[in-house]
């Protein structure tokens, strides 16, 4: 019955395009949209994860980074300081800001350092140096490419003219990319010398992030502390709150394509071959061997087009990074569980309609001509 | 032409999977571009609602939703001094990652004062905030969160009472909600801030002319609400236009196979028949025409009910999850039908391509 499915299948080239084809069309569908969020959650937390500290303290009720705002008043740096198991405070400031050269505006997260700082700072500097001094800024390679930007060239951060010093690598994602400049041109700027966005700690050697981060919520006040795979969690997770209603509508869609196309060449290949069916009822075979042969159909096809669409997927994962677009598509083993799963149930349902219809042919209808 | 109806006719279920067929990919095609649509609209509504008709930013700025903009003081009185400008609404803007309920919520925090305008344009329920611990909350995800007038709600890690909650200021991606300017400036830290100037121009003065005045003024730019409108759904389109087009285009792929399969299956079936036809003197011309008339068929009875099937499952969507606006522009349902009509013009060509290749006097040899 195996050789009768794979028979039925390969014998008509157009249909066999069509099912596989179509389901691979479904299937791309869910894996790249599903790719394109993961590689946006690696992207989104690329900055915290690279910046070297342990915690990120930030103002009261901030969890987050991405489209947030924190301001902490400068004296909370001495505060943190004094909490024991804190080896090193860094003061940032952040918001999300232009970085315009000539026409061209590029939205960046603008990230203002202190000169000597360790941490936060650019984690791959490609040319010149990662520590913006007065007037000087680091934007990401990629941008700058893209916009004709050499070093010693001058671009438009927050209304005024910096001279790029640094170009780093890793720091763009589609929509954004981050620029460094001195925390005091940064302060200065934005008109509020006594805050700071963010403070980035170290903890000494044998302490745990996660119980000095406790301690500086307890001891300071008015701040939310999380160690830095925590804060990195919880940017993660407003990519996948905001995506999911998205990605389940878009499953559902494609779910519904690729049940739509199996189900039509199920059935038609069971249509056209009717009689076949029929004689092969006439000479005994048991209605369950038929159903096998259906369901085989159904499920080589789809395993086909899944095949073929976790193919195209990786291939649109090494093309879309050489378009220049900065938009990583991540294949994660979720999932690929997820379609083959969808694929069993696709297969399964697709089936059905044929089956109805073999179970309702009378053997003896063939010999009549009909 | 009777042929075509007998060949469509014959067999219901063939039929109703061609129609179906169609009438999915245009559903799809329809959804996805209203959603699109909805889209578009939910991002761009701050600006479509506010007063005035250009918008000043700090200098490089030049959209409301991606960059944060910090006016330099003085700017108001500066452009309030501007001939030409009526009136200039200051509001202080901010995106926040809210937490409810266990789920992260992008919002857009807009400060405003009551009593000059740039606030919510529609309060079906409540007041607007009178105190710096008050705020109006978007209907829609209220609802989502249980949450009424009167309830606390955390903001930065401060409470505010519920006391307004307004209409038209949801997606599915963001919502708005509106504190006292004031009130967000504490919360900023930021005291005296201005993100953006609502500026209305003087009767008999165009944005054009007062634009230019105004892009004169130090460490400012002011872009009209259109173009800034423009540059928002620019910057979000980067992120989901792409992944709905390529839908959009699987969906019509997709369409024109299964009707394409159909056809091609009716006609194969039908082989014999015109290939008889053609032996008794029937052109390729009169052949085609069946074939296409079956596939018009199928277009015409796929297509309008793509239109039914798009308009009452997008009711369904935006009344199970409301924050997803599904907009039916004419344009769009245009264009779907056109779709509609192209599947399976394009999807005629398989068979059509069997009939012609096929010899009058096979048919009597078999």
């Amino acid at each position: 019955m195996i050789r009768l499915a794979f028979r039925n299948l390969f014998q008509n080239k157009i249909r066999l395009v069509i099912s596989v084809g179509g389901v691979a069309l479904a299937f791309l569908l869910i894996l790249s949209l599903d790719a394109i969020f993961a590689g946006v959650e690696r992207q989104i937390t690329a900055y915290i994860t690279n910046s070297g500290a342990d915690i990120f303290v930030a103002q009261s009720g901030v969890r987050n980074m991405h489209m947030a705002a924190s301001s902490l008043p400068a004296s909370v740096i001495e505060d943190v300081k004094g909490v024991p198991g804190v080896e090193e405070v860094a003061p940032i400031l952040y918001l999300t800001n232009m970085v315009v050269i000539g026409d061209e505006r590029n939205l960046a997260y603008i990230i203002g350092l202190p000169e000597d700082a360790k941490m936060g700072t650019p984690w791959k500097v490609a040319e010149g140096r990662g520590n913006p001094r007065e007037g000087e800024t680091v934007i990401d390679r990629d941008i700058a490419q893209k916009s004709g930007v050499n070093l010693g060239d001058e671009v438009e951060i927050l209304g005024r003219k910096f001279k790029v010093v640094g170009l780093s690598e890793g720091t763009a994602s589609l929509v954004s990319s981050v620029a460094f400049v001195s925390i005091g041109d940064f302060a200065a700027l934005r008109g509020s010398p006594d805050t700071v966005s963010f403070l980035l700690v170290k903890v000494k050697s044998g302490e745990s992030p996660r119980t000095v981060a406790t301690r500086i919520e307890t001891q300071v006040d008015n701040v939310t502390v999380q160690a830095t795979t925590d804060f990195a969690a919880q940017e993660r997770r407003v990519v996948k709150d905001m995506s999911t209603d998205v990605i389940n509508m878009m499953n559902l869609i494609g779910f519904f394509i690729g049940l739509a196309v199996m189900a039509l060449t199920v059935y038609t290949a069971t249509l056209t071959r009717r009689k076949e069916y029929g004689v092969l009822k006439a000479l005994g075979a048991r209605k369950g061997h038929l159903y096998r042969a259906v369901l085989a159909q159904a499920l080589l096809s789809v395993t086909i087009g899944l095949g073929m669409g976790v193919a195209f997927t990786l291939l649109l994962s090494v093309i879309i990074p050489r378009l220049g677009l900065n938009l990583a598509l991540e294949i994660g083993v979720p999932s690929l569980l997820k379609v083959s799963g969808v694929s069993l149930i696709i297969a399964a349902i697709s089936a059905v309609l044929p089956i109805k219809q073999i179970a309702g042919l009378d053997p003896a209808m063939v010999f009549r001509g009909k | 032409m009777l042929l075509a109806r007998r060949n469509l006719l014959q067999d219901k279920t063939r039929l109703a999977l061609s129609i179906g067929g169609v009438a999915l990919a245009v559903m799809l095609i329809l959804l996805l571009n209203g959603f699109l649509a909805g889209m578009n609209r939910q991002i761009t509504s701050y600006l479509t609602y506010s007063p005035g008709s250009l918008i000043v930013a700090q200098k490089g700025v030049s959209n409301l939703l991606g960059a944060t903009s910090l006016l330099p003081p003085g700017t108001a009185k500066d452009v309030e001094a501007v001939d030409g400008v009526t009136k200039a609404i200051p509001i202080l803007s901010q995106f926040v990652i809210l937490d409810l309920h266990g789920k992260k919520q992008p919002a857009y925090l807009v400060g405003y004062d009551p009593e000059r305008g740039g606030g919510p344009w529609e309060i079906t329920a409540g007041r607007e905030p009178e105190s710096d611990s008050e705020v109006v909350l978007d209907r829609v995800l209220a609802q989502r969160h249980d949450l009424k007038t009167g309830d606390l709600f955390e903001i930065m890690g401060q409470d505010f009472t519920i006391v307004g909650l307004s209409d038209g200021m949801t997606s599915w991606m963001t919502s708005f909600f509106f504190i006292r300017k004031t009130a967000a400036e504490r919360l900023l830290r930021a005291p005296g801030a201005t993100s953006f100037l609502l500026v209305t121009p003087a009767n008999g003065i165009t944005p054009a002319d007062l634009k230019a005045r105004l892009d004169d003024l130090p460490g400012i730019n002011a872009p009209t609400k259109d173009e800034m409108a423009t540059n928002d759904l620019k910057l979000f389109a980067k992120v989901f236009s792409a992944p709905l087009r390529l839908m959009v285009g699987i969906a019509f792929l997709v369409g024109t196979m299964i009707v394409g399969l159909v056809i091609y299956t009716a006609t194969v079936e039908r082989q014999r028949e015109y290939g008889v036809l053609k032996a008794i003197g029937a052109s390729n011309r009169t052949l085609y025409r069946v074939v296409t008339a079956q596939a018009l068929v199928a277009s015409l009875g796929g297509s309008l009910t793509g239109v039914l099937m798009a308009y009452v499952v997008g009711q369904w969507i935006m009344s199970v999850r409301p924050q997803f606006l599904i907009v039916f522009v004419l344009r769009n349902v245009v264009w779907a039908l056109l779709a509609g009509l192209g599947m399976t013009l394009a999807a005629a060509l398989f068979p059509a391509r069997t009939v012609a290749g096929l010899a009058p006097a096979e048919v009597f040899r078999k």
